[in-house]
Protein backbone atom coordinates (compact mmCIF):
# COMPACT_ATOMS: atom_id res chain seq x y z
CA UNK A 1 0.00 0.00 0.00
CA UNK A 2 1.10 3.58 -0.68
CA UNK A 3 0.60 6.75 1.35
CA UNK A 4 -2.42 7.47 -0.84
CA UNK A 5 -4.82 5.20 1.08
CA UNK A 6 -4.18 6.84 4.45
CA UNK A 7 -4.01 10.39 3.11
CA UNK A 8 -7.17 10.05 1.03
CA UNK A 9 -9.12 8.62 3.99
CA UNK A 10 -7.85 11.46 6.19
CA UNK A 11 -8.70 14.05 3.56
CA UNK A 12 -12.25 12.70 3.05
CA UNK A 13 -12.92 12.40 6.79
CA UNK A 14 -12.00 16.06 7.19
CA UNK A 15 -14.02 17.12 4.14
CA UNK A 16 -16.52 19.77 5.31
CA UNK A 17 -19.14 18.69 2.74
CA UNK A 18 -19.10 15.10 4.03
CA UNK A 19 -19.21 16.29 7.64
CA UNK A 20 -22.19 18.51 6.90
CA UNK A 21 -24.31 16.55 4.38
CA UNK A 22 -23.62 13.03 5.63
CA UNK A 23 -23.47 13.60 9.36
CA UNK A 24 -24.78 16.96 10.64
CA UNK A 25 -27.68 17.23 8.18
CA UNK A 26 -28.73 13.60 8.70
CA UNK A 27 -28.40 13.99 12.49
CA UNK A 28 -31.16 16.58 12.22
CA UNK A 29 -33.36 13.94 10.56
CA UNK A 30 -32.48 11.40 13.27
CA UNK A 31 -34.03 13.80 15.78
CA UNK A 32 -37.00 14.40 13.47
CA UNK A 33 -37.60 10.64 13.21
CA UNK A 34 -37.33 10.25 16.97
CA UNK A 35 -39.23 13.26 18.25
CA UNK A 36 -41.63 14.31 15.46
CA UNK A 37 -42.38 11.38 13.13
CA UNK A 38 -42.18 8.92 16.05
CA UNK A 39 -44.98 10.49 18.09
CA UNK A 40 -47.51 7.87 17.00
CA UNK A 41 -45.20 4.88 17.73
CA UNK A 42 -46.39 2.92 20.79
CA UNK A 43 -43.87 2.50 23.63
CA UNK A 44 -43.54 -1.20 22.87
CA UNK A 45 -40.10 -2.66 22.21
CA UNK A 46 -41.09 -4.57 19.05
CA UNK A 47 -42.81 -1.53 17.54
CA UNK A 48 -39.80 0.67 18.33
CA UNK A 49 -37.47 -1.96 16.86
CA UNK A 50 -39.32 -1.99 13.52
CA UNK A 51 -39.50 1.80 13.55
CA UNK A 52 -35.74 2.03 14.34
CA UNK A 53 -34.96 -0.39 11.50
CA UNK A 54 -37.00 1.74 9.05
CA UNK A 55 -35.29 4.91 10.27
CA UNK A 56 -31.79 3.45 10.15
CA UNK A 57 -32.22 1.96 6.66
CA UNK A 58 -33.55 5.20 5.19
CA UNK A 59 -31.21 7.57 6.99
CA UNK A 60 -28.20 5.41 6.16
CA UNK A 61 -29.19 5.47 2.50
CA UNK A 62 -29.45 9.28 2.53
CA UNK A 63 -26.25 9.71 4.51
CA UNK A 64 -24.21 7.43 2.26
CA UNK A 65 -25.59 9.01 -0.88
CA UNK A 66 -24.57 12.44 0.45
CA UNK A 67 -21.05 11.10 0.95
CA UNK A 68 -21.11 9.49 -2.51
CA UNK A 69 -21.95 12.89 -3.98
CA UNK A 70 -18.91 14.44 -2.31
CA UNK A 71 -16.64 11.55 -3.30
CA UNK A 72 -17.81 11.82 -6.94
CA UNK A 73 -17.14 15.54 -6.90
CA UNK A 74 -13.66 15.19 -5.37
CA UNK A 75 -12.77 12.50 -7.92
CA UNK A 76 -13.85 14.80 -10.73
CA UNK A 77 -11.56 17.59 -9.52
CA UNK A 78 -8.66 15.12 -9.36
CA UNK A 79 -9.39 13.32 -12.65
CA UNK A 80 -6.27 14.65 -14.41
CA UNK A 81 -4.18 13.61 -11.41
CA UNK A 82 -5.73 10.14 -11.46
CA UNK A 83 -4.79 9.79 -15.12
CA UNK A 84 -1.25 10.99 -14.40
CA UNK A 85 -0.50 8.89 -11.30
CA UNK A 86 -1.91 5.71 -12.83
CA UNK A 87 0.40 6.13 -15.83
CA UNK A 88 3.61 7.58 -14.40
CA UNK A 89 3.84 6.44 -10.77
CA UNK A 90 3.74 3.01 -9.13
CA UNK A 91 0.01 3.44 -8.50
CA UNK A 92 -1.38 1.28 -11.32
CA UNK A 93 -5.08 1.65 -12.29
CA UNK A 94 -6.04 -1.49 -10.33
CA UNK A 95 -3.96 -0.43 -7.33
CA UNK A 96 -5.48 3.05 -7.46
CA UNK A 97 -8.97 1.54 -7.50
CA UNK A 98 -8.12 -0.73 -4.59
CA UNK A 99 -6.63 2.07 -2.48
CA UNK A 100 -9.33 4.56 -3.42
CA UNK A 101 -12.00 1.96 -2.67
CA UNK A 102 -10.39 1.08 0.68
CA UNK A 103 -10.04 4.71 1.78
CA UNK A 104 -13.59 5.53 0.66
CA UNK A 105 -14.95 2.46 2.46
CA UNK A 106 -13.19 3.57 5.65
CA UNK A 107 -15.03 6.88 5.37
CA UNK A 108 -18.40 5.37 4.42
CA UNK A 109 -18.19 2.74 7.16
CA UNK A 110 -17.29 5.45 9.69
CA UNK A 111 -20.38 7.40 8.62
CA UNK A 112 -22.50 4.22 8.93
CA UNK A 113 -21.15 3.66 12.44
CA UNK A 114 -21.91 7.25 13.44
CA UNK A 115 -25.46 6.88 12.08
CA UNK A 116 -25.92 3.62 13.95
CA UNK A 117 -24.73 5.04 17.27
CA UNK A 118 -26.86 8.16 16.89
CA UNK A 119 -30.04 6.26 15.91
CA UNK A 120 -29.61 3.86 18.84
CA UNK A 121 -28.70 6.70 21.23
CA UNK A 122 -31.37 9.21 20.22
CA UNK A 123 -34.08 6.53 20.03
CA UNK A 124 -33.08 5.34 23.51
CA UNK A 125 -33.45 8.91 24.77
CA UNK A 126 -36.86 9.18 23.09
CA UNK A 127 -38.39 5.74 23.72
CA UNK A 128 -36.42 4.39 26.69
CA UNK A 129 -35.26 1.18 24.95
CA UNK A 130 -31.79 0.32 23.74
CA UNK A 131 -32.64 -1.18 20.37
CA UNK A 132 -29.79 -3.27 18.99
CA UNK A 133 -29.98 -5.13 15.68
CA UNK A 134 -31.29 -8.67 15.74
CA UNK A 135 -28.49 -9.81 13.43
CA UNK A 136 -25.42 -7.60 13.94
CA UNK A 137 -23.25 -9.56 11.49
CA UNK A 138 -25.99 -9.44 8.86
CA UNK A 139 -26.35 -5.68 9.40
CA UNK A 140 -22.57 -5.22 9.09
CA UNK A 141 -22.74 -7.19 5.83
CA UNK A 142 -25.58 -5.04 4.51
CA UNK A 143 -23.73 -1.84 5.47
CA UNK A 144 -20.64 -3.11 3.67
CA UNK A 145 -22.70 -3.89 0.55
CA UNK A 146 -24.34 -0.47 0.71
CA UNK A 147 -21.02 1.37 1.00
CA UNK A 148 -19.56 -0.69 -1.83
CA UNK A 149 -22.46 0.20 -4.10
CA UNK A 150 -22.29 3.91 -3.21
CA UNK A 151 -18.57 3.99 -3.87
CA UNK A 152 -18.90 2.23 -7.23
CA UNK A 153 -21.73 4.59 -8.20
CA UNK A 154 -19.80 7.74 -7.28
CA UNK A 155 -16.75 6.58 -9.24
CA UNK A 156 -18.92 5.69 -12.24
CA UNK A 157 -20.62 9.10 -12.26
CA UNK A 158 -17.28 10.85 -12.07
CA UNK A 159 -15.89 8.87 -15.00
CA UNK A 160 -19.07 9.48 -16.94
CA UNK A 161 -18.62 13.26 -16.67
CA UNK A 162 -14.99 12.96 -17.75
CA UNK A 163 -15.55 10.58 -20.66
CA UNK A 164 -18.54 12.54 -21.96
CA UNK A 165 -16.54 15.74 -21.41
CA UNK A 166 -19.56 17.22 -19.70
CA UNK A 167 -18.18 19.46 -16.94
CA UNK A 168 -21.26 21.68 -17.43
CA UNK A 169 -23.38 18.84 -16.07
CA UNK A 170 -20.93 18.06 -13.26
CA UNK A 171 -23.08 19.51 -10.46
CA UNK A 172 -26.20 17.70 -11.59
CA UNK A 173 -24.48 14.36 -12.23
CA UNK A 174 -22.55 14.52 -8.94
CA UNK A 175 -25.80 15.09 -7.09
CA UNK A 176 -27.52 12.11 -8.75
CA UNK A 177 -26.90 9.74 -5.79
CA UNK A 178 -28.64 12.18 -3.46
CA UNK A 179 -31.48 12.83 -5.92
CA UNK A 180 -32.06 9.11 -6.44
CA UNK A 181 -31.85 8.48 -2.70
CA UNK A 182 -34.60 11.01 -2.04
CA UNK A 183 -36.68 9.38 -4.79
CA UNK A 184 -36.25 6.04 -3.03
CA UNK A 185 -37.17 7.73 0.25
CA UNK A 186 -40.68 8.11 -1.22
CA UNK A 187 -41.22 4.39 -0.64
CA UNK A 188 -41.96 5.27 2.98
CA UNK A 189 -45.36 6.38 1.73
CA UNK A 190 -45.68 4.61 -1.65
CA UNK A 191 -45.63 0.89 -2.41
CA UNK A 192 -43.23 0.47 -5.32
CA UNK A 193 -43.87 -3.30 -5.51
CA UNK A 194 -41.41 -5.21 -7.73
CA UNK A 195 -39.56 -2.02 -8.70
CA UNK A 196 -37.77 -2.43 -5.37
CA UNK A 197 -35.53 -5.10 -6.96
CA UNK A 198 -34.35 -2.69 -9.66
CA UNK A 199 -33.64 0.20 -7.31
CA UNK A 200 -30.36 -0.34 -5.43
CA UNK A 201 -31.34 2.46 -3.05
CA UNK A 202 -34.51 0.64 -2.01
CA UNK A 203 -32.51 -2.59 -1.74
CA UNK A 204 -30.23 -0.87 0.80
CA UNK A 205 -33.25 0.12 2.89
CA UNK A 206 -34.78 -3.37 2.67
CA UNK A 207 -31.61 -5.23 3.61
CA UNK A 208 -30.79 -2.94 6.54
CA UNK A 209 -34.41 -3.18 7.73
CA UNK A 210 -34.28 -6.98 7.55
CA UNK A 211 -31.06 -7.47 9.52
CA UNK A 212 -31.85 -4.70 12.02
CA UNK A 213 -35.40 -5.82 12.88
CA UNK A 214 -35.40 -9.51 11.93
CA UNK A 215 -38.64 -8.85 9.99
CA UNK A 216 -39.23 -9.19 6.25
CA UNK A 217 -39.53 -5.62 4.91
CA UNK A 218 -42.48 -4.47 2.81
CA UNK A 219 -41.98 -3.31 -0.80
CA UNK A 220 -42.98 0.19 0.29
CA UNK A 221 -45.65 1.98 2.30
CA UNK A 222 -43.50 1.66 5.44
CA UNK A 223 -45.29 4.46 7.27
CA UNK A 224 -48.81 3.86 5.94
CA UNK A 225 -51.52 1.55 7.19
CA UNK A 226 -53.14 -1.08 5.00
CA UNK A 227 -52.22 -4.26 3.20
CA UNK A 228 -48.55 -4.67 2.33
CA UNK A 229 -46.55 -6.90 0.03
CA UNK A 230 -43.17 -8.13 1.23
CA UNK A 231 -39.80 -8.35 -0.50
CA UNK A 232 -37.69 -11.37 -1.20
CA UNK A 233 -34.57 -10.42 0.82
CA UNK A 234 -32.37 -12.81 -1.17
CA UNK A 235 -33.37 -11.05 -4.38
CA UNK A 236 -32.62 -7.58 -2.96
CA UNK A 237 -29.16 -8.77 -1.89
CA UNK A 238 -28.58 -10.29 -5.32
CA UNK A 239 -29.72 -7.06 -6.96
CA UNK A 240 -27.40 -4.89 -4.85
CA UNK A 241 -24.44 -7.22 -5.49
CA UNK A 242 -25.20 -7.23 -9.22
CA UNK A 243 -25.42 -3.42 -9.34
CA UNK A 244 -22.13 -3.07 -7.47
CA UNK A 245 -20.36 -5.65 -9.65
CA UNK A 246 -21.64 -4.03 -12.86
CA UNK A 247 -20.55 -0.57 -11.77
CA UNK A 248 -17.11 -1.78 -10.64
CA UNK A 249 -16.53 -3.47 -14.01
CA UNK A 250 -17.56 -0.26 -15.79
CA UNK A 251 -15.31 1.75 -13.45
CA UNK A 252 -12.28 -0.38 -14.35
CA UNK A 253 -12.97 0.02 -18.09
CA UNK A 254 -13.59 3.77 -17.86
CA UNK A 255 -10.56 4.41 -15.63
CA UNK A 256 -8.25 3.30 -18.44
CA UNK A 257 -10.17 5.30 -21.04
CA UNK A 258 -10.56 8.65 -19.31
CA UNK A 259 -8.01 11.43 -19.76
CA UNK A 260 -9.29 13.78 -17.10
CA UNK A 261 -10.94 17.17 -17.03
CA UNK A 262 -8.96 20.21 -15.94
CA UNK A 263 -10.03 22.04 -12.79
CA UNK A 264 -10.32 25.29 -14.75
CA UNK A 265 -12.58 23.56 -17.28
CA UNK A 266 -14.94 22.54 -14.44
CA UNK A 267 -14.85 25.98 -12.83
CA UNK A 268 -15.56 27.85 -16.05
CA UNK A 269 -18.21 25.40 -17.34
CA UNK B 1 13.75 9.42 -25.97
CA UNK B 2 10.39 10.89 -26.91
CA UNK B 3 9.29 10.56 -30.52
CA UNK B 4 6.29 12.35 -31.97
CA UNK B 5 5.01 11.00 -35.28
CA UNK B 6 2.60 13.00 -37.42
CA UNK B 7 0.71 14.16 -34.36
CA UNK B 8 -2.64 15.88 -34.75
CA UNK B 9 -4.75 17.15 -31.85
CA UNK B 10 -8.15 18.74 -32.30
CA UNK B 11 -10.11 19.86 -29.26
CA UNK B 12 -13.50 20.17 -30.88
CA UNK B 13 -14.93 18.28 -33.81
CA UNK B 14 -14.60 20.10 -37.15
CA UNK B 15 -12.44 22.81 -35.64
CA UNK B 16 -8.94 23.56 -36.89
CA UNK B 17 -6.39 21.26 -35.24
CA UNK B 18 -4.20 22.74 -32.51
CA UNK B 19 -1.33 20.45 -33.50
CA UNK B 20 -0.92 19.91 -37.23
CA UNK B 21 1.31 16.94 -37.89
CA UNK B 22 4.03 17.37 -35.27
CA UNK B 23 7.14 15.30 -35.97
CA UNK B 24 10.22 15.31 -33.78
CA UNK B 25 12.65 13.30 -31.68
CA UNK B 26 13.25 14.78 -28.26
CA UNK B 27 16.27 13.66 -26.29
CA UNK B 28 18.60 15.67 -24.08
CA UNK B 29 17.67 19.16 -22.94
CA UNK B 30 15.42 21.10 -25.26
CA UNK B 31 13.50 24.31 -25.15
CA UNK B 32 10.36 24.58 -27.20
CA UNK B 33 10.01 28.22 -28.09
CA UNK B 34 6.82 29.61 -29.46
CA UNK B 35 4.35 32.43 -28.95
CA UNK B 36 1.28 32.03 -26.73
CA UNK B 37 -1.34 29.82 -28.38
CA UNK B 38 1.10 28.08 -30.71
CA UNK B 39 0.37 24.60 -29.32
CA UNK B 40 3.34 24.09 -26.95
CA UNK B 41 1.22 23.18 -23.94
CA UNK B 42 -1.06 20.98 -26.04
CA UNK B 43 2.00 19.09 -27.28
CA UNK B 44 3.08 18.50 -23.67
CA UNK B 45 -0.42 17.37 -22.70
CA UNK B 46 -0.41 14.94 -25.62
CA UNK B 47 2.99 13.57 -24.58
CA UNK B 48 1.65 13.07 -21.04
CA UNK B 49 -1.52 11.42 -22.48
CA UNK B 50 -3.65 14.07 -20.79
CA UNK B 51 -5.48 14.95 -23.98
CA UNK B 52 -6.98 12.97 -26.82
CA UNK B 53 -4.77 12.50 -29.84
CA UNK B 54 -6.71 12.86 -33.09
CA UNK B 55 -4.10 10.98 -35.14
CA UNK B 56 -0.42 10.12 -35.00
CA UNK B 57 1.45 8.73 -32.03
CA UNK B 58 3.81 9.50 -29.18
CA UNK B 59 6.51 6.95 -28.41
CA UNK B 60 8.46 7.14 -25.15
CA UNK B 61 11.49 4.84 -24.98
CA UNK B 62 9.98 2.59 -27.64
CA UNK B 63 6.52 2.33 -26.10
CA UNK B 64 3.35 4.02 -27.26
CA UNK B 65 2.28 6.46 -24.55
CA UNK B 66 -1.30 5.20 -24.64
CA UNK B 67 -0.08 1.79 -23.46
CA UNK B 68 2.01 3.03 -20.54
CA UNK B 69 0.63 2.35 -17.05
CA UNK B 70 2.35 2.40 -13.65
CA UNK B 71 5.68 3.24 -15.26
CA UNK B 72 7.28 5.13 -12.40
CA UNK B 73 10.44 7.01 -13.36
CA UNK B 74 9.73 7.45 -17.06
CA UNK B 75 8.00 10.84 -17.17
CA UNK B 76 7.05 13.73 -14.93
CA UNK B 77 5.58 17.15 -15.55
CA UNK B 78 4.86 20.42 -13.75
CA UNK B 79 1.20 20.82 -14.81
CA UNK B 80 -0.58 21.91 -11.63
CA UNK B 81 -3.67 19.88 -12.54
CA UNK B 82 -1.80 16.59 -12.06
CA UNK B 83 -0.99 17.45 -8.44
CA UNK B 84 -4.57 17.57 -7.18
CA UNK B 85 -4.96 13.93 -6.19
CA UNK B 86 -5.99 14.85 -2.64
CA UNK B 87 -6.91 18.11 -0.98
CA UNK B 88 -4.17 18.12 1.66
CA UNK B 89 -1.60 20.80 2.47
CA UNK B 90 1.29 21.23 0.03
CA UNK B 91 3.87 19.67 2.37
CA UNK B 92 1.90 16.41 2.63
CA UNK B 93 1.08 16.52 -1.09
CA UNK B 94 4.79 16.59 -1.93
CA UNK B 95 5.33 13.63 0.42
CA UNK B 96 2.57 11.71 -1.36
CA UNK B 97 3.91 12.24 -4.89
CA UNK B 98 7.48 11.51 -3.79
CA UNK B 99 6.22 8.27 -2.23
CA UNK B 100 4.28 7.29 -5.36
CA UNK B 101 7.26 7.93 -7.64
CA UNK B 102 10.10 6.79 -5.35
CA UNK B 103 11.40 10.32 -5.79
CA UNK B 104 13.81 12.49 -3.81
CA UNK B 105 12.03 14.62 -1.23
CA UNK B 106 15.30 16.30 -0.20
CA UNK B 107 15.75 17.60 -3.76
CA UNK B 108 12.14 18.84 -3.85
CA UNK B 109 12.45 20.79 -0.61
CA UNK B 110 15.94 22.09 -1.51
CA UNK B 111 14.60 23.61 -4.74
CA UNK B 112 11.48 24.96 -3.07
CA UNK B 113 13.40 26.53 -0.18
CA UNK B 114 16.02 27.93 -2.56
CA UNK B 115 13.16 29.67 -4.37
CA UNK B 116 11.85 31.18 -1.16
CA UNK B 117 9.12 28.91 0.20
CA UNK B 118 9.53 27.41 3.68
CA UNK B 119 8.28 24.01 4.84
CA UNK B 120 6.29 25.78 7.56
CA UNK B 121 4.50 27.84 4.91
CA UNK B 122 3.78 24.73 2.82
CA UNK B 123 2.21 22.98 5.82
CA UNK B 124 -0.30 25.83 6.12
CA UNK B 125 -1.46 26.02 2.51
CA UNK B 126 -3.19 23.90 -0.08
CA UNK B 127 -1.86 24.00 -3.64
CA UNK B 128 -4.91 25.94 -4.79
CA UNK B 129 -4.18 28.59 -2.13
CA UNK B 130 -0.73 29.42 -3.49
CA UNK B 131 -0.04 32.29 -5.90
CA UNK B 132 0.61 31.35 -9.54
CA UNK B 133 4.37 31.80 -9.05
CA UNK B 134 4.47 29.77 -5.82
CA UNK B 135 2.44 27.02 -7.43
CA UNK B 136 4.81 26.98 -10.42
CA UNK B 137 7.81 26.60 -8.06
CA UNK B 138 6.21 23.69 -6.17
CA UNK B 139 5.07 21.84 -9.30
CA UNK B 140 8.38 22.30 -11.11
CA UNK B 141 10.33 21.16 -8.03
CA UNK B 142 8.06 18.12 -7.76
CA UNK B 143 8.53 17.28 -11.43
CA UNK B 144 12.32 17.39 -11.01
CA UNK B 145 12.29 15.52 -7.68
CA UNK B 146 10.24 12.63 -9.06
CA UNK B 147 13.51 11.52 -10.68
CA UNK B 148 11.89 10.70 -14.00
CA UNK B 149 13.97 10.11 -17.10
CA UNK B 150 11.92 12.65 -19.05
CA UNK B 151 10.74 15.89 -17.42
CA UNK B 152 8.25 18.11 -19.24
CA UNK B 153 8.14 21.66 -17.90
CA UNK B 154 5.36 23.90 -19.09
CA UNK B 155 6.44 27.56 -18.84
CA UNK B 156 8.71 26.96 -15.81
CA UNK B 157 9.74 30.63 -15.65
CA UNK B 158 6.29 32.14 -15.91
CA UNK B 159 5.16 34.25 -12.92
CA UNK B 160 8.64 34.16 -11.35
CA UNK B 161 10.58 37.31 -10.54
CA UNK B 162 13.97 37.73 -12.30
CA UNK B 163 16.01 36.48 -9.30
CA UNK B 164 13.91 33.34 -9.04
CA UNK B 165 14.06 32.79 -12.80
CA UNK B 166 17.86 32.75 -12.49
CA UNK B 167 17.74 30.20 -9.69
CA UNK B 168 15.28 28.05 -11.63
CA UNK B 169 17.62 28.07 -14.66
CA UNK B 170 20.42 26.80 -12.41
CA UNK B 171 18.27 23.90 -11.12
CA UNK B 172 17.34 22.94 -14.68
CA UNK B 173 20.98 23.00 -15.77
CA UNK B 174 21.95 20.84 -12.75
CA UNK B 175 19.37 18.17 -13.63
CA UNK B 176 20.91 15.15 -15.35
CA UNK B 177 17.88 13.69 -17.19
CA UNK B 178 15.99 14.70 -20.31
CA UNK B 179 14.20 18.04 -19.92
CA UNK B 180 11.77 19.58 -22.35
CA UNK B 181 10.76 23.06 -21.31
CA UNK B 182 8.40 25.22 -23.27
CA UNK B 183 8.45 28.96 -23.06
CA UNK B 184 7.72 32.08 -25.08
CA UNK B 185 10.59 33.99 -23.45
CA UNK B 186 13.81 34.31 -25.45
CA UNK B 187 15.83 36.33 -22.92
CA UNK B 188 16.86 33.14 -21.11
CA UNK B 189 18.64 31.58 -24.09
CA UNK B 190 22.01 32.93 -22.98
CA UNK B 191 21.69 30.98 -19.72
CA UNK B 192 20.94 27.67 -21.44
CA UNK B 193 23.71 27.51 -24.01
CA UNK B 194 24.09 23.71 -23.99
CA UNK B 195 20.43 23.14 -24.78
CA UNK B 196 18.73 22.50 -28.08
CA UNK B 197 15.74 24.44 -29.35
CA UNK B 198 12.61 23.62 -31.27
CA UNK B 199 10.26 26.33 -32.45
CA UNK B 200 6.54 25.95 -32.49
CA UNK B 201 4.32 28.18 -34.59
CA UNK B 202 0.65 27.60 -35.34
CA UNK B 203 0.71 23.94 -34.36
CA UNK B 204 3.84 22.95 -36.30
CA UNK B 205 7.19 22.03 -34.75
CA UNK B 206 10.36 23.34 -36.41
CA UNK B 207 13.97 22.42 -35.65
CA UNK B 208 16.05 21.44 -33.87
CA UNK B 209 18.71 24.11 -33.60
CA UNK B 210 21.29 24.73 -30.91
CA UNK B 211 20.95 27.62 -28.47
CA UNK B 212 24.47 28.73 -29.40
CA UNK B 213 23.35 29.23 -33.02
CA UNK B 214 20.27 31.08 -31.93
CA UNK B 215 22.04 33.55 -29.68
CA UNK B 216 23.30 35.40 -32.73
CA UNK B 217 20.40 34.51 -34.99
CA UNK B 218 18.20 37.09 -36.61
CA UNK B 219 14.69 37.11 -37.93
CA UNK B 220 14.31 38.16 -41.49
CA UNK B 221 11.11 38.54 -43.46
CA UNK B 222 12.81 38.61 -46.82
CA UNK B 223 14.04 35.55 -48.71
CA UNK B 224 17.54 34.59 -47.56
CA UNK B 225 19.90 31.92 -48.89
CA UNK B 226 20.72 29.07 -46.47
CA UNK B 227 18.59 30.14 -43.49
CA UNK B 228 18.93 28.23 -40.23
CA UNK B 229 15.20 27.65 -40.33
CA UNK B 230 12.18 28.69 -42.36
CA UNK B 231 8.89 28.99 -40.50
CA UNK B 232 5.42 29.95 -41.61
CA UNK B 233 3.68 32.62 -39.55
CA UNK B 234 0.32 34.13 -40.54
CA UNK B 235 0.78 32.73 -44.08
CA UNK B 236 4.12 34.51 -44.32
CA UNK B 237 7.52 32.79 -44.55
CA UNK B 238 9.87 33.97 -41.82
CA UNK B 239 13.57 33.13 -42.00
CA UNK B 240 15.76 32.57 -38.97
CA UNK B 241 19.23 33.35 -40.24
CA UNK B 242 22.78 33.57 -38.92
CA UNK B 243 23.49 37.08 -37.61
CA UNK B 244 24.52 39.43 -40.42
CA UNK B 245 22.96 42.63 -39.18
CA UNK B 246 20.17 42.30 -41.77
CA UNK B 247 17.27 41.33 -39.54
CA UNK B 248 16.01 41.64 -35.99
CA UNK B 249 18.11 39.88 -33.35
CA UNK B 250 16.00 37.02 -31.98
CA UNK B 251 17.06 37.58 -28.35
CA UNK B 252 16.09 41.24 -28.63
CA UNK B 253 12.42 40.22 -28.92
CA UNK B 254 12.28 39.29 -25.19
CA UNK B 255 9.39 37.01 -26.03
CA UNK B 256 8.17 35.39 -29.21
CA UNK B 257 4.70 36.93 -29.13
CA UNK B 258 6.39 39.94 -30.75
CA UNK B 259 7.17 37.98 -33.89
CA UNK B 260 3.58 38.55 -35.04
CA UNK B 261 4.07 42.30 -34.69
CA UNK B 262 7.14 42.03 -36.90
CA UNK B 263 5.19 40.06 -39.48
CA UNK B 264 2.41 42.69 -39.41
CA UNK B 265 4.86 45.57 -39.81
CA UNK B 266 6.15 44.18 -43.07
CA UNK B 267 2.76 43.66 -44.71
Amino acid sequence: MTKYLKMNAKSLLANPYILFWSILFIEFWVFMWAYIFGNYIPQVEEAVRIYSATAYGNLLMLSLSGAATTIASSLLYSSKSIRYVTKYTRLSPSRFLLENLSSSLIVLLTISAVMFVSVVGVFFARFGFVILPIDAIGLAFSIFLSTLFMYALSLFLNFLIVILRAPKSASFISFLPLILAFTAYASLWIDIKNAVYFSPFNCIVSICYYYFSGQIPPTGNFLMQGEKTFVDVGLTITSLVAWSALLIILDIILLKKMRGVGVEEIRTA
Amino acid sequence: MIVSRDLYVTYKWRQEPVLKGVNGTLEGKFLILGPNGSGKTTLFRAICALTNITSGEIIIDGKNVSELYATSGILSTNFQEVYTLIGSNVYDLIGLYIDLSNGDSELAFNIIEDLGLSSKFLRQRKLSELSAGQSKIVCTALALAMKAKHVLLDEPFEELDPAKKGKMVKHLNDYTGVILANTHETWLLKNLQDWGVFFMFEGILYGPLSVRDLLKAEISLVEEPNPLLKVKISNKMVNIIRGKGKGTLLTSLENLDRIYELAEETK
